[in-house]
């Protein structure tokens, strides 16, 4: 089953003038995907990650995020789209300054209604899983860049969603914490099938992923096929996009 | 200027809800500093310019030893008259029953034709309405005894005209008059908005019960004389002339000793009153906070722009400027409408415990305008430095990246703890230390210093708490507890202000609160102890303690002989000036008192004994509130002016009294009839035979006294009833006062989670985002408010309990002289902390629905 698919889909801003933001836009992720949508500012990729994030509602167009359509959801249902199927990273990491790394890791699943206890044990097995066994009990701004990224996606993938949405998750590193996290995601990807969509300006970085959307204006420009990417030997992952 | 306005003013126009909150709330806290003062000046006001407008041209006046002077007594002065005009005067209060409708009068009874050379009276209308009568025809008009002169204004109130009947209660009798004429508004007719009477001196005498009596004599000095020389002179010869118990003294005393009485009162309205300014202040530091926090990026780009930190100061300090301008305009109007009010809630107490005063609220003056600016403005800036100055700090860069976040973490410095226990312990200082001048200032100093040392505790609460309170949150809340709980850990410098603001105001409530209910039930104590007749009989007329209104020997006599009635003791109670002010000089039947009745004395303890030593003998038993005023013990000696000249007497022993502050020294009749001749007693104190029906009594004397006679009537119940509804009406304006901190402080709180809120706006779009939905957002945010409003009435719990000390040991000794037994309101503490957690939490749903609208998209994409 796709995991994301967009179909024509539009976004715009009524604001004192009109702003189609998102001019038509289509495009299918499979379960283990790992696709990079790149372009310049203003492109619309922002736009286009909160659609694909349940953070907003298309215009027009069909979205389904693992086949439920966010248009038609009220906001508590959006929310619980997003708390079930949904992981974020972002560039400023956005992780809450006054919990624990632990706590910042368990929270999606309290916040789900999960038991506190069960919720704590699963953060334990994130951390490790990204290499914050160590720091659990320490707060964010007790953290490198580099380690408060890996804490947002220990976060963002605790509760297994379908897809993990990243928007410049490198943007405010430094190259080698860049790299280490490029790599955790494409081990993420690998190993637990993580389907992740991520948004970057930086062609370097999109090479990490396997399928390339380039936006300009609003509209895909081009969507690069895995022949033309450099990890060859992870196409038997790769899907159509249509 | 123009940055002014276009970076401060629109967006306090656009934030138009909070902008008014905050004006709304420096205009309160304003509005009860003007409404006090105003209320304040109002009861002492009433009785300057009814002072002053009575008195009119006179410039000294010759008084008695309290009961006023002997009439054989001032013909021996003829002397007098080379210094000036001499007029002798009567001056009493009646009450005026027009219809339904009572009202208290104040009657001046003069001789005419000397009188007029000192006040000015001009008739609305005599004969053909075109002249003002003669000396001589004006006399005439008040020939007959039963005449009196009404004002214009008095008149147009009930529809009077000359010619027509009034009855006026004078002591325990009612009399006729006949209106022979209206006094134009202006000179005496002006007095107490024109409840005003004239009488011819004679009838007054007659009327007022004090024949051959005068209460003063004005003198109108020679318009060469120099008044301070007169004065001199005029003492000097009234101490030669061997005449004794007169003195000279000016008019403007008696306002004096009445300002002294009702200082301490006065003070402590005026000191509570700056509570509810206090916390509207914390108002403006919110406010100016959420202004900085929500633009730290605007001011940002201002700095990188070029504005200097010295500007950004300027902005944000102006922005305080305007908002406590417009509060403390609207404050000063809304200060005299509040007055109204609080000058119906006060009347009572002054009424009844000083002096009779007109309940009109004087218009705002230029002392006013300059009070309420002087107060807000400085202390509105200070409010907003803090806040201000945080905003100069901000970086152009860590701005504009959006990066720059505040220390989320608290560290419990070692000063958090060692601020507080300073304060404290210099509080327990200050409370040793006495009054000065009178006041308690010394005890106000510890309140403040606890006060301090309270919010300076704040922190270290909050960092104990929130360490405690992380797991029975999570468990009873949730995610929603455990988030909660760590959101306020993690803004603990941020919101300590505001918590610290809400305990102040919340130990005052509860310092008021065990104050008053210990006073209540010490009263009440006293009350059962000491009210032991069955009947307590007064004239009607007699609104206060001060009107001297006496009662006529046929109603003594009919209550004496009535068959059921075993004892009576007859009281008289009148003012004597002593050491500037005045205190009440009581007169009693000590026997009757030995027999049936109760003291409660503080010092000896056998009472008994020494009141049967102190018949005959010089001596007086004194108030506990004249012995700590006057610092008096047993066996000191009281100097008190008699008509024979001052006289000394030895104090006997000191009992409890809580009637009034103002001191009473009691005499035994016996001992009094030797300096100050045969009274009319002003009140009676009724002993029944036993099986007496005190109720067929109280009906069977009001019976035979028919018509003719006006007196009340208590039985024992109902006059404790009245002695707690004046306790009662005595403390309503406290409450009225708390009320409106506690509400401040309040609105202190939901602005505080807003500024929160709104600094955390990125988290809570954050913590929507990755799940949490409307309902967990808001629970959180009301969750923090209970949160602030429980640990704010923790805190004020414990600091009222130690400011509860200082004002029943402290303060209240200090200002009126009353030992209080300590009690402690336990059911009402309960009520008022559950009110609180109630209402604060409730102050968090604004807030919260704040929260939970952000809009999730939106604030991400600000990245």
């Amino acid at each position: 089953m796709s995991v994301l698919v967009v179909e024509e889909v539009r976004k715009s801003y009524h604001g004192e003038t009109v702003v189609e933001a998102v001019r038509g836009v289509s495009f299918t992720l499979e379960a283990g995907d790992f696709v990079a949508l790149m372009g310049p500012s203003g492109c619309g990729k922002s736009t286009l990650l909160h659609l694909c994030g349940a953070m907003d509602r298309p215009t027009s167009g069909n979205l389904t995020i693992a086949g439920i359509a966010p248009a038609t959801l009220s906001d508590d249902e959006l929310t619980r789209l997003r708390r079930e199927k949904i992981g974020f990273v972002f560039q400023f990491f956005n992780l809450l300054p006054t919990l624990t790394v632990q706590e910042n890791i368990a929270l999606p699943l309290l916040l789900a209604g999960r038991a506190a206890t069960e919720a704590d044990r699963w953060a334990q097995v994130m951390a490790e899983r990204v290499g914050l066994s160590a720091r659990l009990n320490h707060y964010p701004q007790q953290l490198s860049g580099g380690e408060m990224q890996r804490a947002a996606i220990a976060r963002a993938i605790i509760h297994s969603p379908a897809l993990l949405i990243a928007d410049e998750p490198t943007g405010n590193l430094d190259s080698d914490n860049g790299t280490r996290i490029l790599q955790l995601l494409a081990n993420l990807n690998r190993e637990l099938r993580v389907t992740i969509l991520m948004a970057t300006h930086d062609a370097r970085i999109a090479a990490s992923a396997r399928r390339l959307i380039r936006m300009r204006d609003g509209l895909i420009e081009s969507i690069e096929e895995p022949a033309t990417r450099p990890h060859e030997g992870t196409r038997k992952f790769s899907s159509k996009s249509s | 200027m123009r940055l002014f306005r276009q970076f401060i003013l629109r967006q306090l126009m656009q934030e138009r809800l909070r902008s008014a909150a905050t004006i709304l709330g420096i205009a309160l806290g304003i509005a009860v500093i003007i409404a006090i003062q105003l209320t304040n000046a109002s009861s002492l006001r009433g009785f300057a310019t009814a002072l002053e407008t009575i008195s009119g041209k006179t410039s000294l006046e010759i008084v008695g030893a309290g009961l006023g002077l002997d009439e054989m007594k001032l013909a021996g002065l003829g002397w007098l008259r080379e210094y000036g005009q001499v007029s002798p005067v009567i001056e009493g209060d009646a009450r005026a029953q027009v219809g339904s409708a009572a009202e208290s009068l104040k009657v001046l009874g003069v001789d005419i034709l000397r009188d007029r050379s000192l006040r000015d009276y001009r008739l609305m209308e005599y004969a053909d309405r075109k002249r003002e009568p003669s000396p001589t025809e004006f006399l005439y008009l008040l020939s007959d005894p039963h005449s009196i002169i009404l004002t214009e204004k008095f008149a147009r109130r009930y529809d009077l005209k000359v010619g027509s009947q009034i009855t006026l209660t004078i002591g325990d009798k009612n009399e006729s008059f006949t209106i022979r004429g209206l006094l134009r508004d202006e000179g005496p007719a002006r007095t107490l908005d024109g409840s005003f009477a004239l009488m011819d001196i004679a009838a007054a005498q007659w009327a007022f019960n004090r024949l051959g009596r005068l209460d003063r004599a004005d003198i109108r000095l020679r318009d060469d004389a120099n008044i301070d020389e007169a004065e001199r002179q005029i003492a000097e010869r009234l101490r030669q002339s061997g005449v004794e118990g007169l003195a000279v003294q000016r008019p403007a005393r008696r306002g004096q000793q009445v300002e002294k009485m009702l200082a301490a009162f006065h003070f402590n309205l005026t000191a509570l009153s700056y509570i509810a300014l206090l916390v509207g202040l914390f108002l403006i530091y919110n406010t100016v906070s959420i202004s900085v926090i929500t633009r730290r990026e605007e001011i940002g780009t201002l700095r990188a722009l070029g504005a200097t930190r010295r500007r950004i100061l300027a902005l944000f300090l102006a922005e305080a400027a305007l908002l406590s301008l417009i509060g403390c305009t609207l404050g000063l109007l809304l200060g005299r409408l509040l007055a109204y009010g609080a000058v119906k809630l006060t009347a009572t107490t002054v009424n009844a415990l000083y002096i009779a005063m007109a309940a009109a609220v004087p218009a705002l003056s230029l002392r006013h305008f300059i009070l309420a600016f002087a107060v807000g403005l400085p202390l509105a800036l200070l409010a907003a430095l803090m806040p201000a100055i945080e905003a100069t700090r901000v970086q152009p860069m860590t701005a504009m990246r959006g990066a720059d976040r505040l220390e989320s973490r608290f560290r419990l410095r070692r000063r958090y703890l060692i601020a507080p226990a300073l304060l404290f312990m210099l509080a327990w200082w200050l409370a040793q230390r006495g009054p000065v001048a009178g006041l308690p200032l010394s005890g106000y100093a510890a309140a403040v210093a606890i006060v301090f040392g309270a919010a300076f505790l704040v922190p270290a609460v909050f960092y104990f708490f929130t360490r405690l309170s992380r797991r029975p949150l999570a468990f009873l809340f949730k995610v929603e507890g455990r988030l909660a709980n760590s959101n306020l850990a993690g803004a603990i410098p941020r919101i300590s202000i505001s918590v610290a603001a809400l305990a102040v105001s919340l130990a005052m409530m509860v310092a008021i609160a065990v104050m008053v209910g210990s006073f209540r039930e010490t009263v009440i104590y006293w009350v059962s102890q000491t009210l032991k007749a069955d009947l307590y009989l007064r004239p009607a007329s007699r609104s206060n303690v001060t009107t001297e209104a006496v009662l006529s020997p046929e109603v003594v006599r009919a209550v004496t002989t009535h068959p059921q009635v075993a004892a009576v003791d007859a009281f008289r109670n009148f003012d004597v000036p002593y050491a500037g002010g005045l205190v009440t000089l009581g007169v009693g039947e000590f026997s009757v008192l030995l027999e049936y009745g109760n003291l409660m004395f503080k010092a000896p303890s056998d009472w008994r004994s020494v009141m049967r030593e102190m018949i005959g003998r010089d001596e007086v038993v004194a108030s506990e509130s004249f012995a700590i005023r006057y610092q008096k013990k047993p066996g000191d000696t009281v100097n008190i002016p008699t008509p024979q000249g001052e006289h000394s007497f030895r104090i006997a022993g000191i009992y409890y009294d809580y009637s009034s502050d103002r001191g009473i020294l009691v005499m035994q009749r016996a001992t009094f009839e030797r300096y100050f001749g045969p009274q009319p007693p002003t009140s009676l104190t009724i002993y029944l035979k036993p099986q007496a029906d005190a109720d067929a009594v109280r009906q069977e004397i009001l019976n035979a006294l028919g018509d003719r006679y006006r007196v009340f009537i208590y039985t024992n119940a109902a006059l404790r009833n009245e002695v707690l509804r004046i306790f009662d009406s005595t403390f309503a304006i406290t409450w009225a006062l708390e009320v409106i901190a506690i509400f401040v402080a309040i609105a202190g709180v939901a602005s505080t989670l807003l500024t929160l809120i709104l600094e955390r706006r990125r988290e809570l779009a954050m913590l929507r985002l990755i799940g949490a939905d409307r309902g967990q957002v808001r629970r959180m945010v009301v969750i923090e408010a209970a949160m602030l409003g429980g640990i704010s009435q923790g805190i004020g719990l414990v600091v009222g309990l130690l400011l509860s000390l200082v004002l029943v040991y402290v303060i209240n000794v200090q200002s009126f002289g009353w030992t209080i037994q300590f009690h402690l309101p336990v059911l009402f503490l309960l009520q008022s902390s559950a009110l609180i957690l109630i209402a604060t939490a409730l102050s968090g749903i604004w807030p919260a629905r704040r929260a939970s609208q952000l809009y999730v998209a939106e604030q991400i994409a600000e990245e």
